[in-house]
């Protein structure tokens, strides 16, 4: 075997990004395997080491240099403070539904309204220098206690408010809580550090992965539709057609209908399709584009 | 609002009148995880938390409703949801009047329709419908086992049961009208099929109400449109191949019609790219017949959606 000097470092989120990464890194082409309670990964590319940490370390060791390149959201770049370059968003389309929101809560009776009432009250949180940050930003002192988690059962008896990520808001409902503002949205990011960006070949490498990633996740939004049209119709039927990419259009042979193939959002499918069926379209097809590199 | 009957609460005439707003109900319990699935697969974004009894969906003009399938059909009638996915059976056993709108061919955890049999023990006495005469019958679907019966002319009698009948007979009863997907839940119960009754399908149907509402019944028959668009694609495949002049005859002739093959001329060439949609379980017989054909570079890839 082949034994490769030049390797690049990644850090792979464990947790509730761990799914949605390996999917991307899949569909870019890459397909990293996770050993039953193994924390070294396996890539199919020999110029990559791989480890699953916890996303809330990834980016202090990118920025110490363990790590070269590394995966985490804004929530833990800014709480850990590190020091590292963004390469690029990978914001999933399909996680509008699950965003990650960090919110600031209290018991739905409490005598806290707005954030000015939490001056010289108990915040209970994951993380502290986040809400600390917050708290600067509007001017409000108050006490930031760190909480190991479930920080919904927290007010109003161990804490008078608490900061957490909510997704559909379901447990905080459960647990009578009300939202008083959100602190952040917080996306999922591609991160390095200066020295690695500073070696030719590692930015190189880096880049080139990037692009792929990149590809990936905007091709998860994306699909390929064909349809055979009429030729009377056809002029109308292009009016409506989204501009993402021109249509590539076929004439079927020896009769007046025409192939039409075109790239568009997938959300974008829910209005087109119903509307060309009921315009004349026929044998509408829709496929999924694996990476799309503008 | 004094003619409103008494099983429609204010709260859902109110609701009603909301406009730009669908309330859908999906079916939780058994047939929850394959509608999710259908959801996925046709670009949806559906979750759903059953301990909750909340669903989540990335389409702001529709809201998620849940309850058991039997239900939905007539909280559909009653107007408390526009529109509903349910067991049809329930639908013809009720006798509930609303409007269909598609049926999409699924089971428990199979993409396959669920069939309603008359089951017995393996070692009872009873044989054919004929030896049920005078017997209880057990049954998932009363009226639809009544009117069974009174076909074949058998007296019998008929109770309704809940989910599960399987484990009921031989106490309580001498045979069951249940639900069965593969199978297996009579085979554990030692239980054998005599007849089968009917093959049901969860099928999306409309209040008559919405129905009549042209922005309702249009937001339904879209949601349907791709909702058995993807239905579809999951039996279907996309397949591309290379032809040459001669072999077009050839190779036409085995592509299926569903949807004509698009041919294009390669460039400068006296070859052909083949674009065409077939059944999955065709293209397992075509793919050889194109290679004894001399095609060249076939091609197969998958589908989200089919719409013919």
């Amino acid at each position: 075997m082949q034994t490769f000097s030049k390797t690049i470092k990644l850090g792979i989120p464990k947790g509730s990004l761990q799914e949605y990464t390996i999917k991307i890194f899949k569909l870019a082409g890459f397909d990293i395997n996770i050993p039953e309670r193994g924390y070294f990964l396996r890539i199919d590319d020999p110029e990559i080491e791989c480890f699953l940490l916890r996303p809330q370390e990834i980016p202090k060791y990118v920025e110490k240099g363990k790590l070269d390149l590394g995966i985490s959201g804004d929530d833990w770049i800014l709480e850990s403070k590190a020091k590292i370059i963004e390469i690029c968003d990978l914001k999933y389309a399909k996680q509008e539904i699950k965003k990650v929101k960090w919110v600031l809560t209290v018991s739905k009776d409490s005598k806290i309204k707005s954030i000015k009432d939490l001056e010289g009250k108990t915040i209970s949180t994951e993380a502290v220098n986040l809400v600390k940050d917050y708290l600067k930003k509007n001017k409000v002192k108050a006490k930031v206690e760190f909480s190991w988690g479930a920080a919904e059962v927290k007010p109003p008896r161990f804490a008078d408010a608490m900061v957490d990520i909510t997704e559909t808001g379901a447990s905080l409902r459960a647990h009578n809580l009300k939202i008083l503002d959100t602190i952040l949205v917080s996306s999922t990011k591609l991160i390095t550090n200066k020295t690695t960006w500073q070696d030719k070949w590692k930015k190189e490498k880096i880049s080139d992965l990037a692009l792929l990633l990149q590809g990936a996740v905007k091709g998860e939004e994306v699909i390929n539709l064909m349809m055979h049209v009429p030729g009377e119709k056809l002029n109308r039927i292009l009016k409506v057609l989204p501009k993402l990419k021109s249509p590539t259009i076929k004439k079927l042979t020896g009769e007046n209908w025409y192939d039409v193939e075109i790239s568009c959002k997938e959300k974008e499918t829910r209005e087109l399709i119903p509307k060309l069926k009921r315009m004349g379209c026929q044998g509408i097809v829709e496929w999924p584009v694996v990476k799309l590199i503008p | 609002m004094s003619a409103t009957p008494a099983t429609k609460p204010a709260f859902i005439e109110k609701s009603m009148k909301k406009i730009n707003k669908i309330k859908l109900g999906l079916p939780i319990e058994l047939l929850k995880d394959q509608t999710v699935k259908l959801f996925q697969a046709a670009g949806y974004n559906l979750q759903i938390d059953e301990g909750l009894y909340r669903g989540y969906i990335d389409e702001p003009e529709i809201e998620i409703f849940l309850a058991r399938d039997q239900e939905l059909t007539f909280y559909t009638k009653q107007g408390a949801v526009d529109a509903a996915i349910a067991q049809e059976a329930y639908l013809l056993d009720q006798k509930v009047k609303i409007v269909p709108i598609a049926s999409f061919d699924y089971g428990v955890n199979i993409w396959s329709n669920a069939k309603i049999v008359l089951a017995v023990p393996e070692n009872s006495k009873i044989k054919s419908i004929k030896d049920l005469k005078g017997k209880k019958i057990l049954s998932r679907v009363p009226t639809l086992t009544k009117e069974y019966l009174k076909r074949h002319n058998i007296a019998a009698k008929v109770e309704w049961t809940d989910r599960p009948a399987e484990p009921k007979i031989p106490s309580l009863g001498d045979a069951i009208v249940e639900f069965t997907n593969t199978g297996t839940t009579l085979k554990a119960f030692n239980l054998k099929i005599i007849d089968v009754l009917l093959e049901t399908s969860p099928t999306l149907f409309m209040n008559k109400k919405s129905y009549q509402d042209k922005w309702k019944r249009e937001k339904i028959e879209n949601l349907a449109i791709l909702l058995k668009g993807a239905r579809l694609a999951q039996e279907h495949a996309g397949l591309m191949l290379h032809a040459s002049n001669e072999m077009m005859d050839k190779v036409l002739k085995v592509l299926p019609a569903l949807k004509k093959p698009t041919v294009t001329q390669l460039n400068g060439e006296n070859w052909f790219d083949v674009l065409t949609v077939a059944n999955k379980k065709e293209i397992r017989k075509i793919i050889p017949k194109l290679k004894k054909i001399g095609c060249t570079d076939i091609v197969e890839f998958p589908l989200n959606k089919v719409v013919p």
